[in-house]
């Protein structure tokens, strides 16, 4: 068996330029500093599963649980952020303070309710496109298909929701189109209201239901539905028996991006919603915004969200976990 | 097991990189306070292209702009990052000022350093407003007020006298406000105290004001199409034919008429409020030298005035400099006599007590 300076030597051979100097990865793996750390971190499985972990722990606190472990602290504070001459003590008023007005439980229950319309809205008109992308198309055209579909996703989400609102204005292409054909005198007002919030959040998460449910579709063999045919399966009895429940776990996904995306969108309500749509981020954006120092609420706010979006979601995985292969009974 | 043998000119190399490393931030914050810039927090527009391109060229500095459009996102910017700010100049509505000094978040302003402050109108440089503790605290630079917008082609002058117009059913679903702002109006227009200075002392009275107001827009919420945030979303609404009236600060709906579009603004009966935005420095500026360069810059000739009035729509602090605008940029950002004897200024004195009422009547409007 060769050697570490060995198999060194070898890959610096590889590796080494043709005009004799030695290069960069030759003296770094020459350098006895280097062997000697390459040997301590990957002398066992043990060290190797660290080295490959600590990156990953290290992006998940500091993206992820760091700034939410952040703003579950300052959500038990009293004043936040911190002014001269005041030590913030801790509370859970902010916490009460969500429990006991109504005018906060109003736009927290219409966010769940409208998130959850709209992601089986966007399930309702996403599957049969995917399921003619995956099932209908060559698989030569399917990338081109899918590419056409992504095109709009290549601007930002503010860009598209100012194309939302080209569309739908009192002058947009669909009043102009709808009073040039006659079917109306005056702009109907399609703007600022729950029509063009959820016509907006459907388009926006469209593509976050799309691709789980094309990749789940994608991968049934065809044999199954052959199969289910021979037994004389008809067309609905091989969806409902075969195509549905397989394509379940793209649901499943689908449906979780879907309805977490729309409950925490804060400028698509801002910029389609109207007076009697507002959604619970708006509520909180206020706390950080219009009332200047009142990022503790804010803060417990966000934290019930969170925690009741997670809740939401981990009944629906339950709820579908129990119906696994038999969606539709 | 292995024994590790870390040698100790590894450890004194190691040491030093980790001590490099902690002091970075500030050996970078003090390179940077070296450089040539200036960095300012403010509303769009209210620097013009062509008078930045001159400074920047005269001086040598830059001028960083963020746009920070909103009073509150303001305040809570710039108390996570004291007391080592990003900024040298933000913009502060006059009413404003005292949340953000009681907080330590500005530096007075030395008006000796200002060779040019005297020609900012005695109106503005000399109000109450600009002085707490003795001390100056801002340099006005706009002028604007919360008046009344309409669609010229479907509103009338006669309708646009007052207020009534914002309740009145034939304009159902085509107005739009903003509601901390219209909150004021509204108490003004039911015969209070849009201040609410007069209650000071008195929280009940205070109360049963807000929630009077509160629940008139509630009762006339049908009214309105949008509770909009930002001057230029009811530019969009109106360009867009959506609303025909609306609740609006004077510079956006000014900019509209010099544009050409068919909209007027008023301050129709009982009145209105006024405000005045200033450049403050904040407390620990990282370019402070250079801050005060740009204002007085800014103040150096009632061109520049006329310039900011001209990209901002607002009306310049700046004497004489209302008499570079052509006719009708003047027609758009001047308010008539009459119009001006139903404007106060906002008043900072009942704040706290004003706002931690109208804060939570906000909020219910929206849920209701």
């Amino acid at each position: 068996m060769a050697t570490t300076s060995e198999r060194t030597g070898n890959d610096a051979a590889l590796i080494r330029p043709q005009d004799g100097t030695r290069g960069f990865w030759t003296r770094l793996t020459a350098n006895p500093a280097y062997r000697q750390a390459s040997d301590l971190l990957l002398s066992s499985d043990r060290r190797r599963f660290w080295l490959l972990a600590v990156p990953a722990l290290i992006w998940m606190f500091g993206t992820h649980l760091g700034p939410i472990l952040t703003m579950i602290r300052i959500s038990f504070m009293d004043s936040y952020p911190p002014t001269a001459g005041r030590i913030p003590e801790m509370t859970l008023e902010n916490y009460l303070l969500f429990f006991q007005a109504p005018n906060y439980i109003t736009p927290f229950v219409r966010t769940f309710v409208y998130s959850t319309c709209y992601t089986l809205l966007t399930l309702l008109l996403m599957y049969p496109i995917a399921y003619f992308l995956a099932k209908k198309l060559r698989p030569g055209r399917q990338m081109l298909f899918l590419l056409l579909l992504l095109v709009p996703f290549w601007v930002g989400e503010i860009v598209r929701t100012y194309a939302i609102m080209i569309l739908l204005g009192n002058r947009g292409f669909l009043n102009i189109v709808l009073m040039g054909l006659g079917l109306t005198s005056r702009p109907i007002p399609f703007m600022y209201t729950g029509f063009s919030l959820g016509m907006g959040l459907v388009y926006l998460t469209s593509l976050y239901m799309l691709l789980p449910l094309y990749a789940s579709l994608e991968k049934i063999p065809r044999n199954y539905l052959e199969a289910a045919a021979d037994l004389g399966a008809g067309s609905w009895t091989r969806f409902r028996r075969v195509t549905l429940p397989l394509s379940k776990d793209g649901i499943a996904s689908g449906c979780v991006l879907v309805f977490l995306i729309s409950t925490g969108y804060y400028a698509t309500p801002v910029l389609l919603g109207g007076p009697s749509t507002t959604v619970f981020a708006e509520t909180i954006a206020g706390f950080f915004h219009v009332a200047g120092d009142k990022w503790p609420e804010g803060a417990a706010f966000s934290t019930i969200m969170l925690l009741a979006s997670l809740v939401t979601v981990g009944l629906f995985l339950r709820l579908l976990g129990r119906r696994r292969g038999n969606l539709l009974g | 097991m292995q024994k590790l043998l870390t040698p100790r000119r590894t450890i004194l190399k190691g040491a030093g990189l980790a001590a490099g490393a902690l002091a970075m931030p500030n050996i970078i914050r003090s390179a940077r306070a070296q450089e040539k810039v200036v960095n300012v927090w403010t509303y769009a527009n209210f620097i013009p292209d062509d008078f930045k391109a001159k400074f920047e060229n005269d001086t040598g500095i830059r001028i960083q702009i963020r746009l920070v459009d909103d009073q509150g996102k303001a305040f809570n910017l710039l108390t996570a990052e004291q007391p080592n700010p990003s900024v040298d100049i933000l913009t502060i509505a006059g009413h404003r000022f005292s949340q953000f000094i009681t907080s330590g978040l500005l530096e007075a302003i030395d008006t000796d350093r200002l060779s040019n402050w005297n020609i900012v109108n005695p109106v503005y440089r000399d109000s109450d407003w600009i002085v707490i503790d003795g001390k100056k605290w801002g340099v006005p630079i706009l002028a604007g007020a919360e008046g009344l917008a309409y669609n010229t082609e479907v509103v009338t002058p006669e309708e646009a006298e007052s207020w009534d117009v914002m309740f009145d059913p034939k304009y159902e679903g085509q107005t739009a406000y903003i509601i901390q702002d219209f909150m004021s109006v509204t108490m003004l227009y039911l015969g209070y105290d849009g201040n609410m200075v007069e209650y000071k002392d008195d929280p009940e009275k205070a109360k049963a004001v807000v929630a009077e107001a509160r629940d008139f827009l509630i009762k006339h919420k049908g009214q309105v199409r949008k509770f909009y945030d930002a001057g230029a979303e009811v530019q969009q609404m109106f360009i867009n034919q959506d609303i025909v009236l609306a609740q609006a600060w004077s510079g956006p709906i000014s900019k509209l008429i010099m544009d050409g579009f068919p909209v007027a603004l008023t301050i129709p009966k009982p009145g209105s409020y006024g405000f005045v935005y200033n450049f403050n420095i904040a407390k620990n500026a990282p370019n402070a030298d250079n801050a005060y360069q740009l204002l007085n810059a800014i103040l150096g000739s009632p061109e520049v005035g006329t310039a900011m009035t001209r990209s901002s729509g607002y009306l310049s602090t700046i004497d004489g400099a209302a008499d570079g605008l052509n006719d009708l940029e003047r027609r758009a950002s001047s308010l008539s006599q009459e119009e001006l004897s139903r404007l106060t200024f906002f008043n900072t004195e009942a704040d706290q007590l004003k706002y931690s009422l109208v804060d939570p009547a906000v909020e219910e409007i929206k849920a209701a």
